[in-house]
């Protein structure tokens, strides 16, 4: 008897796990010695700071200095992001979206970043949570101040880290525009995020009272189908 | 058996009554009070509770001064600019980019000012009197103190006044950057704030208005009282008005609104790229100067109280006039137009506006567009509207000290622009003074017959180009002071109905003012208006000159606790005699 129960709960559990589990793609890039320079770098050098035009602007770029937690520059890649209020429709309840709200780069690349885009209006890819010593305020920035595209370069650290990525134009974030992007797997997920998280202070809507009426009528439902089986069994047990 | 129980009755009965004579004399009723008087004599003396000590929090630094360096007489980019005394003056920086157009100055004053190349671009001097002709403006639409679905603050945050923060929508100018003063803060970018800001343009300019909606509700301008042809020669209207002329412009989408000569001849000018259902080109030519307004069109009677409403202001043409095309926060100009200079040694901006946080508020209810269209365009109803917020130039007292007092010398002529933009009127009185009607909706009035007075009354929407004169001459001043200058109807100088609140603020004499800017008044202590408690309506309202607390907070409890346990312990004692009384009985 306690043998079937331990299965059966060993077997939820195999289950659970790999419905949850991500499976990241961790396609390290490992690329040539040859890039393997160990330079050290000091706290103290110059930013690459701000490019401004009529078009936007790229902040904070970072082409070439390693961050301290990485031997070397591991490999190279290009994302392209889109970003207007046709990607919204996808998401229910939102205005702005990117075509995309999770990139997964691996630890000490070189990533270079193209923002397009589609609407009349400035739209922004703002990374948080860089290290300080490269980048003032732990901020890379890409702005284009309309229909356009900019592009800028940044390295990832050698940490696991998931980092927020949104639009800082008054309530793009809040209505839609943020995005994840997680460094060697990432460790966890942000809120909010469009088709990935729930929202930290969900909305309640109206129907959420039918969904507790069914709720309670499946547990009455429930419980009469289970007093007619007792009854059966009784029956059964008095033919018995 | 049957006598005991009668007796054991008439004693429960003595007990009552014995009992009562604990109870407060006035809880009984009437006519046992006037007996028991009779019978006991005048009840003893119960002092009243006392006066409760409230705790008023730390008020906030009156003037925070956090650019005194931006207040003196400068020059930036070969833009004088004048010296403002307020304690929080406009950026410098910002005012020389409006002057001379964010596509014309250097990097370093664009990235003081925070804001985008594009946001003002000046073009060409077609009349070749020295000055620009050809303005493109672009304004974003942005949201303040809203919702997020990441935390219970409100963002990007805009107070009005300690610790309020009512929903409000702007449109601002276009700006570089983040929505915030920067990472650690919620707080709001200060080009993005309430009113919106004001346009100044000169008569006869070529004018784009770019309207690039960042908000995620659809809207139009409406140039209220701006010249303008009321259709454009590509087949679509020009007035703002979703019914009338044209379709809203949705999120993401942008539109071009124009004011040049050639549109209003039919001629195609030329002017940017058409792009099939994003973009659209308006064209309108101010012929005619005056302050004016401007305003959102789609569902007007929230849109226009969510705060989409500004000044637009057209300077009269005169040679080498370089207009300040955008006045951040409105009041003082800070770089005057030729023909207010001819006249007037100052000139301040006075935008007026209401709000009702039941309208207002409800953008911090839901983060969903579609619930928020639903609340607010159908489930609010304005015919209850009523006005709870009152903001002169987007803030209440005690914040529009800071910003907006109107600073004066004596023998002075200083411009008024005043617009109106609540919904019940405005009944402009300055204390100390009388001012004269100069203009009305930007129309000269007669000069042979302007009124001086002291209370201007404006109805809704309306404008009027006010000179206030500090000659003492016991009719257009009184002589240097502090005066006050506010909206009198009453509810107007409150904030959602405590005082002093509003749209209040003053008329100062510059000796009246310290180095801060802040003027040095003779009354009341201002530490409980600078503190959040005060508007909670947690302090009494005369506490700070009421050593004895003569009309301070009444102590919740009123009862002694040795009095209140006698009295429970009667009550008990007499209920448990009634249940057991009751329970014999049922036996017997």
């Amino acid at each position: 008897m306690r043998f079937p129960s331990f299965l059966f709960i060993t077997l939820l559990v195999i289950l659970v796990r790999s419905v949850s589990a991500q499976p990241a793609a961790q396609e390290s890039v490992a690329k040539d010695s040859e890039h393997a320079h160990h330079q050290h770098h000091v706290a103290s050098h110059e930013h690459h700071g701000m490019q401004m035009d009529a078009g936007g602007m790229v902040m904070n770029e970072n082409h070439d200095q390693q961050p301290r937690d990485c031997g070397a520059i591991a490999g190279e890649q290009k994302i392209t992001v889109r970003a207007g209020t046709t990607y919204a429709q996808r998401f229910n309840g939102t205005i702005f979206a990117y075509d995309q709200h999770e990139w997964n780069i691996p630890p000490c690349t070189k990533v270079t970043v193209t923002l397009e885009n589609e609407d009349s209006v400035r739209h922004q890819w703002m990374l948080h949570g860089l290290p300080r010593y490269l980048h003032p305020e732990g901020m890379f920035h890409l702005e284009v101040n309309g229909r356009g595209s900019k592009t800028g370069t940044f390295i990832t650290p050698g940490a696991k880290k998931t980092y927020l990525v949104h639009c800082d134009v008054a309530q793009h974030m809040e209505k839609g525009m943020k995005a994840q992007l997680k460094v060697g797997g990432g460790d966890g997920n942000l809120p909010s995020i469009p088709g990935i998280t729930a929202a930290r202070y969900p909305e309640t809507y109206a129907n959420s009272s039918r969904k507790w009426a069914i709720v309670s009528a499946s547990i009455v439902v429930l419980i009469a189908i289970e007093l007619v089986l007792r009854l059966f069994w009784r029956k059964d047990m008095k033919n018995l | 058996m049957f006598i005991s129980r009668a007796l054991k009755f008439f004693l429960f009965l003595i007990l009552l009554a014995a009992a009562t004579t604990f109870l407060p004399r006035a809880w009984l009723p009437q006519f046992l009070q006037s007996y028991y008087t009779t019978w006991f004599g005048e009840p003893s003396y119960e002092p009243p509770p006392n006066s409760q000590k409230i705790a008023i929090q730390q008020a906030e630094p009156f003037c925070p001064d956090v650019h005194p360096e931006w207040r003196k007489q400068q020059e930036v980019e070969g833009v004088s600019i004048e010296e403002s005394l307020a304690c929080l003056p406009d950026n410098p920086w910002a005012v020389a980019a409006f002057v001379k157009g964010t596509n014309n100055v250097s990097m370093d004053t664009l990235m003081k000012s925070g804001l985008a190349t594009d946001a003002v671009v000046l073009g060409e001097d077609k009349d070749g009197d020295g000055d620009p002709d050809v303005v493109m403006i672009k304004l974003e639409v942005a949201e303040l103190n809203g919702r997020s679905p990441d935390m219970e603050e409100v963002i990007p945050a805009f107070s009005i006044a300690p610790g309020i923060q009512p929903g409000l929508w702007v449109f601002a100018p276009k700006i570089a950057g983040m929505a915030t003063k920067n990472i650690e803060t919620t707080e709001a970018n200060e080009m993005l704030r309430a009113p919106s800001p004001v346009i100044r343009v000169e008569q006869g300019d070529t004018v784009q208005v770019v309207l690039e909606n960042t908000h995620y509700f659809p809207h139009t301008i409406h140039f209220h009282g701006v010249d303008h042809p009321y259709s454009h020669h590509e087949n679509h209207g020009n007035d703002g008005a979703p019914e009338t002329s044209e379709l809203p412009v949705m999120p993401g989408e942008n539109r071009v609104y124009e004011f040049s000569q050639f549109a209003r001849a039919g001629l195609h000018t030329g002017h940017g790229e058409v792009e099939p259902g994003k973009q659209r080109k308006f064209e309108l030519a101010p012929r005619q100067p005056g302050t004016m307004f401007y305003h959102c069109h789609v569902q007007p009677q929230h849109h226009i109280h969510m705060g989409l409403q500004g000044m637009f202001v057209v300077e009269e043409n005169r040679p080498n006039n370089w207009v300040q095309t955008l006045n951040i926060g409105a009041g003082h100009v800070r770089h005057r137009s030729v023909a207010v200079r001819e006249k007037y040694v100052r000139e301040y901006d006075l935008h007026f506006q209401d709000i009702d946080s039941q309208l207002n508020d409800l953008i911090k209810s839901t983060n969903d567009p579609r619930l928020m269209e639903q609340r607010m365009n159908r489930q609010y109803n304005i015919i209850k509207r009523s006005a709870n917020y009152f903001l002169l130039n987007g803030r209440s007292f005690p914040y529009t000290f800071r910003e907006s007092l109107i600073v004066a010398e004596q023998n002075e002529k200083i411009k008024l622009r005043v617009l109106s933009g609540g919904e019940d009127g405005l009944s402009l009185h300055p204390h100390g003074h009388k001012v004269t009607i100069t203009h009305y909706d930007g129309v000269e009035h007669n000069p042979q017959a302007q009124i001086t007075r002291d209370v201007v009354w404006l109805s809704a929407a309306q404008r009027v180009d006010l000179e206030l004169n500090t000659t003492n001459d016991g009719l257009h001043s009184y002589g240097p002071g502090v005066w006050m200058i506010h909206d009198h109807k009453e509810r107007a100088f409150t904030n959602d109905g405590m005082h002093p609140g509003g749209s209040m603020s003053a008329v100062v004499d510059r000796s009246y003012l310290d180095e801060k800017g802040w003027p040095k008044t003779h009354g009341v202590d201002w530490a409980p208006f600078f503190t959040p408690q005060y508007y909670r309506r947690e302090i009494p309202v005369w506490t700070t000159y009421d050593p004895h607390g003569m009309f301070g907070e009444v102590s919740a409890s009123t009862v002694g606790v040795g009095k209140a346990v006698l009295f429970g312990g009667i009550i008990g004692v007499l209920l448990g005699g009634l249940v057991v009384f009751l329970f014999s009985r049922k036996r017997g």
